[in-house]
């Protein structure tokens, strides 16, 4: 058998968001031995943050935290949350990689979440480390953190440690696989959507954390100016995507997500108007053009063709003014808006790796160009193409199995 | 006899500045059950796990309660540092006090050391009689069916193959290609299908792991994951093969749109597929020509997108206007589905090569005028409210993939589930190619419409699940779990008592129960799979004699804590 040779080899996984546990798991199960390098200090990347999935309005958490646990407990698989990569190098086909690894001031595997740390900080600085961390833990955000030392006084199991500093770890791996997932753009350069105007515009990814059941606001519907329940909220897609100016393509989940958000609005507060302004609703997927139907037709969200030309604060500091043109029927209108959601700003990460230091090639539009040379060959997930959670599982065991069959390929 | 020790932790005060150990300990050790209480400060860190392990081995007593926090904060970590001490997880119990008890209860410590007291009783009546699942082991066959060979099956074989894994590649044509024999370019690269496909064949030929059997049809599926018993014909020849994990590639069919757009009444009104065909005999000269998209898609009877639709029409208008650039090109579409970069990139390609977009309603489409030939097509542009008149010669319209129509057969072989389509359904979306049943795996247009690029990376994909099972070697029953950890138990009959009326064998979502005649009498008894349980307990519910039990919440033991309770 070919793979002999291969079991000794090394992986190295850079993100642990959806694609990159997906591959991890998929090479451990095939006894390869596996790295995972990840920036956040939990698994799950972004996936983790949202509140719930479409098309099954399930919440993220259920079937995520499932395979995060079996990647922590798995015997090949070595997990390095809040890591950056510092520097690759390549000898002999094996990439040395130095990560930066910084310890977190409270060990996860001491904490009994007695909330001891969190009444005694004055400072405000402990947190817990996600909502749906399991088993639970907190962090100490180490830049409001005063170091009075309280914590660790009061500790009863000595989990925290204020001295803990970054370590420096050097790997040594025969390939690598990228799957640092997206982040959001900025949009303050495309004034027109009036972003950093009006506290009630905000991005989607913003408004998913403002309404999580899980968050703060325990999943109700609110203004974040005032506290009020909103009349109606518009949802704008194509922010900064599909524009020549900023990200010239389609960041492919926006609909679905924007359907997906409008129909919870819709669920817990039946009397806020939704309003998607679209360009095309691509919903490709299985059930997805179902789900739009539903959405629109059960739970009447409105859906307007048009992306609107000006969005600001009105005077009165209260409402969000959008003007647009509703293409399908030709008439150029304004509307009063209580919030404004705006999607599509996403683009592929890497802020795994420190900037300057070596990464994987990148095409135009920054996604990863898997044609150029050996070290970027293997991706998979949104830093590939942009991609949903099903794609981007798809893509992390395509990239597992083409990196786990790499010396067959050469043959 | 006393037979159970009783852990409580402290949790460092966490618990016991709420619930009285001392009142709980008194109780407890006039408990005849009970050899004796331990109270440690925490039983998830664990050092002071090792001096209680001795101690509990110095009593020689084998069953344990634990009395901590909840299992999802860190009352597993608690059970798992005794299973790695050598206590059998069938002898511990874990009872919470933390979460739901000291917490909860913070302002009423009589009360809370009182519902302490009472759930302990009900753990330790619970864990005396609650029994252990039989656990079997199977070894893992190491060969892997790949149902159909088009570009999803393909991929998938071929990347088995490389990983030294036999492959079954069944087709039920006579030559691998699938869809990609069909056309003679794929989207978005404009590469041509002829030399990937002959390279394709050339590898299968070359591969030494890769069987391929044209013209099949499979007859019969049984068994279960790591050891699938499949009998099949391949031309002539009887087939049996018995592989470790099936991949289901059976890709699509194109719909045709009868009826529709005035097709199969006007000469020049073709589908994509014949469009196609003609590309495969030459270049098509036209003068004007008219893609009509989601004809038959996205309607009442197929509520969904096809996927593939609107790129293919890219790539087609494309090639119309690159192979003879005075011919106009029209697509009249009620959304471009390109989505992402490369897809959308295609589309500006497109729009650049001076293909013209018009949008319709869907109450609204495009009427082709004209006699015995298309004279013209009307369309009312959504955007511009205007209606237009297209001069054209060509209508192509673009229709959807839909199911095959064996995929019935196939799920009902296998108990798979199709969706309302009948496209074969995965469990969820973080696990888009597995199926209900373990070990069977779907890909390509057989589970949703998708390109051939798309199709090779689900392959590919799926091979590596595929791959994942049947390199497992030999594998224990109670292993077969989705979730971590080991599966909580599986259902048990006594057959002695068993009726055989089949209740539980209707009832079982993954097909797990069978009733098995008994020799020589008109009478039968039913018979548990354990490596198909899933221990969901849905069979126990419905047994009329409470014959089919869990072993690990059987009657016994939950009827006593029950009792406990009130």
């Amino acid at each position: 058998m070919m793979s002999r040779n291969d079991e000794h080899n090394e992986f190295l996984i850079v993100g642990g968001g959806v694609a990159g546990i997906t591959a991890a798991l998929d090479l451990a199960e095939t006894g390869r031995d596996v790295q995972l390098v990840d920036t956040a200090a939990f698994l799950g990347g972004q996936v983790a943050k949202l509140d719930k999935i479409y098309p099954t309005d399930h919440c993220a958490f259920c079937p995520l935290w499932t395979d995060i646990k079996k990647v922590r407990d798995h015997p090949r698989i070595t997990v390095h949350t809040s890591s950056t990569l510092q520097n690759i190098s390549e000898k002999d086909g094996q990439y040395t990689i130095v990560i930066n690894k910084v310890h977190p001031v409270i060990d996860e595997s001491l904490c009994i979440y007695c909330r001891r740390c969190l009444q005694e900080c004055s400072a405000g600085a402990v947190r817990p480390l996600w909502e749906h961390a399991s088993p639970p833990s907190f962090f100490i955000d180490t830049s409001i953190c005063t170091n009075c030392g309280d914590c660790v006084d009061i500790c009863p199991t000595g989990a925290i440690d204020l001295n803990r500093t970054a370590v420096e770890i050097v790997l040594t791996v025969s390939d690598i696989i990228w799957a640092t997932g997206f982040n959001e753009v900025d949009l303050t350069p495309l004034p027109e959507f009036g972003i950093g105007t009006h506290p009630d515009i905000m991005t989607s990814l913003e408004f998913e954390e403002w309404t999580a059941e899980a968050g703060r606001n325990e999943g109700s519907i609110i203004r974040k100016s005032n506290g009020n329940k909103p009349q109606n909220i518009a949802f704008i897609q194509c922010a900064g995507a599909r524009d020549q100016r900023m990200l010239p393509y389609c960041s492919a989940v926006c609909c679905m997500h924007a359907l997906k958000q409008a129909q919870w609005v819709k669920r817990r507060e039946p009397n806020v108007v939704c309003c998607i302004f679209y360009t095309d609703l691509r919903t490709v997927g299985r059930d997805y053009y179902e789900y739009a139907i539903r959405q629109l037709e059960g739970m009447g969200v409105h859906l307007i063709r048009g992306r609107p030309g000006l969005i600001y604060a009105l005077p009165d500091g209260d409402g969000i003014a959008v003007t647009y043109e509703n293409t399908m029927t030709q008439t150029r209108e304004i509307a009063r808006f209580d919030m404004v959601v705006l999607n599509g700003n996403l683009r592929p990460s890497q802020a795994q790796t420190v900037e300057g230091a070596r990464g994987p090639s990148l095409d135009s539009e920054g996604f990863v160009d898997t044609t150029r040379d050996d070290l970027s060959r293997f991706a998979g997930g949104f830093t590939l193409e942009p991609a949903d959670i099903a794609e981007s599982v798809i893509q992390g065991s395509s990239a597992a199995i083409r990196v786990a069959t790499k010396t067959a390929y050469k043959r | 006899m006393s037979e159970i020790t009783v852990l409580l932790c402290r949790c460092f005060g966490e618990i016991d500045q709420t619930i009285s150990f001392a009142t709980v300990r008194e109780k407890l050790d006039k408990d005849s059950n009970i050899s004796s209480s331990i109270c440690v400060d925490s039983l998830c860190i664990g050092r002071d796990i090792d001096a209680v392990i001795s101690q509990i081995r110095e009593s020689g007593v084998k069953k344990v309660l634990i009395g901590a926090c909840s299992g999802l904060a860190r009352g597993d970590q608690a059970v798992q540092n005794l299973m790695d001490r050598g206590i059998a997880r069938a002898d511990i119990h874990l009872v919470d006090l933390r979460e739901g008890c000291a917490w909860i209860h913070r302002d009423n410590p009589d009360g809370a050391s009182q519902k302490a007291l009472n759930l302990i009783d009900m753990g330790l009546v619970f864990l005396k009689n609650k029994d252990e699942s039989d656990d079997v082991s199977v070894t893992m066959n190491p060969d892997v069916m790949v149902i159909g060979a088009g570009p999803a099956g393909l991929a998938a074989a071929l990347s088995l193959g490389r990983f030294g894994i036999t492959v079954h590649l069944l087709e039920r044509s006579s030559t691998p290609g699938g869809m990609l024999k069909l056309i003679t370019r794929s989207y978005p690269k404009d590469d041509a299908t002829t030399p990937r496909l002959e390279q394709y064949l050339d590898q299968i030929e070359k591969s030494s792991f890769v069987r391929f059997y044209p013209r099949s049809k499979i007859s019969s599926i049984k068994g279960y994951m790591g050891n699938f018993k499949v009998r099949f014909s391949s031309g002539e020849e009887e087939q049996s093969i018995t592989p470790g994990a099936i991949i289901i590639a059976s890709g699509a069919m194109v719909f045709l749109p009868n009826g529709l757009f005035r097709y199969g009444e006007l000469g020049n009104v073709i589908s994509q597929m014949e469009l196609e065909t003609r590309f495969k005999k030459g270049n098509v000269t036209v003068k004007n020509a008219v893609f009509i998209q989601c004809v038959g898609a996205r309607c009442k009877d197929r509520p969904y997108c096809s996927t593939i639709c609107c790129p293919s029409s890219i790539k087609n208008a494309i090639r119309i206007r690159e192979d003879n650039p005075d011919t106009n090109v029209f697509i009249l579409h009620r959304d471009v589905m390109t989505p992402g970069n490369v897809l959308e990139g295609y589309y500006i390609k497109a729009l650049s090569r001076g293909v013209q977009f018009i949008r319709f309603a869907e109450d609204n489409p495009p009427v082709i005028k004209g006699e015995k030939i298309i004279e013209a097509v009307e369309v009312y542009d959504a955007i511009t409210g205007h209606t237009r008149t297209i001069e054209s010669d060509l209508v192509v319209l673009s229709t959807p993939l839909i199911p095959n129509h064996d995929n019935q057969h196939l799920a009902e072989m296998l108990d798979l589930q199709l969706d309302r389509y009948g496209f074969f359904r995965e469990i969820y979306p973080m696990h888009p190619l597995e199926t209900r049943m373990d070990g069977v795996f779907i890909c390509g247009s057989a589970r949703w419409p998708v390109s051939s690029g798309q199709a090779i990376t689900q392959g590919e994909a799926a091979a590596m699940k595929a791959a994942s099972v049947v390199l497992k070697g030999e594998v224990r029953a109670f292993t077969f779990s989705r979730v971590p950890g080991l599966k909580f138990g599986h259902a048990r009959v006594t057959p002695d008592s068993c009726t055989g009326c089949g209740n539980c064998m209707a009832v079982c979502p993954f097909d797990a129960i069978r009733l098995q005649r008994i020799d020589g009498k008109y009478a039968y008894v039913s018979r548990v799979n354990k490596m198909r349980c899933k221990a969901c307990g849905n069979c126990v519910s419905v047994c009329p004699n409470g014959t089919m039990q869990m072993p690990e919440h059987n009657y016994l033991s939950v009827c006593k804590m029950i009792e406990k309770a009130f």
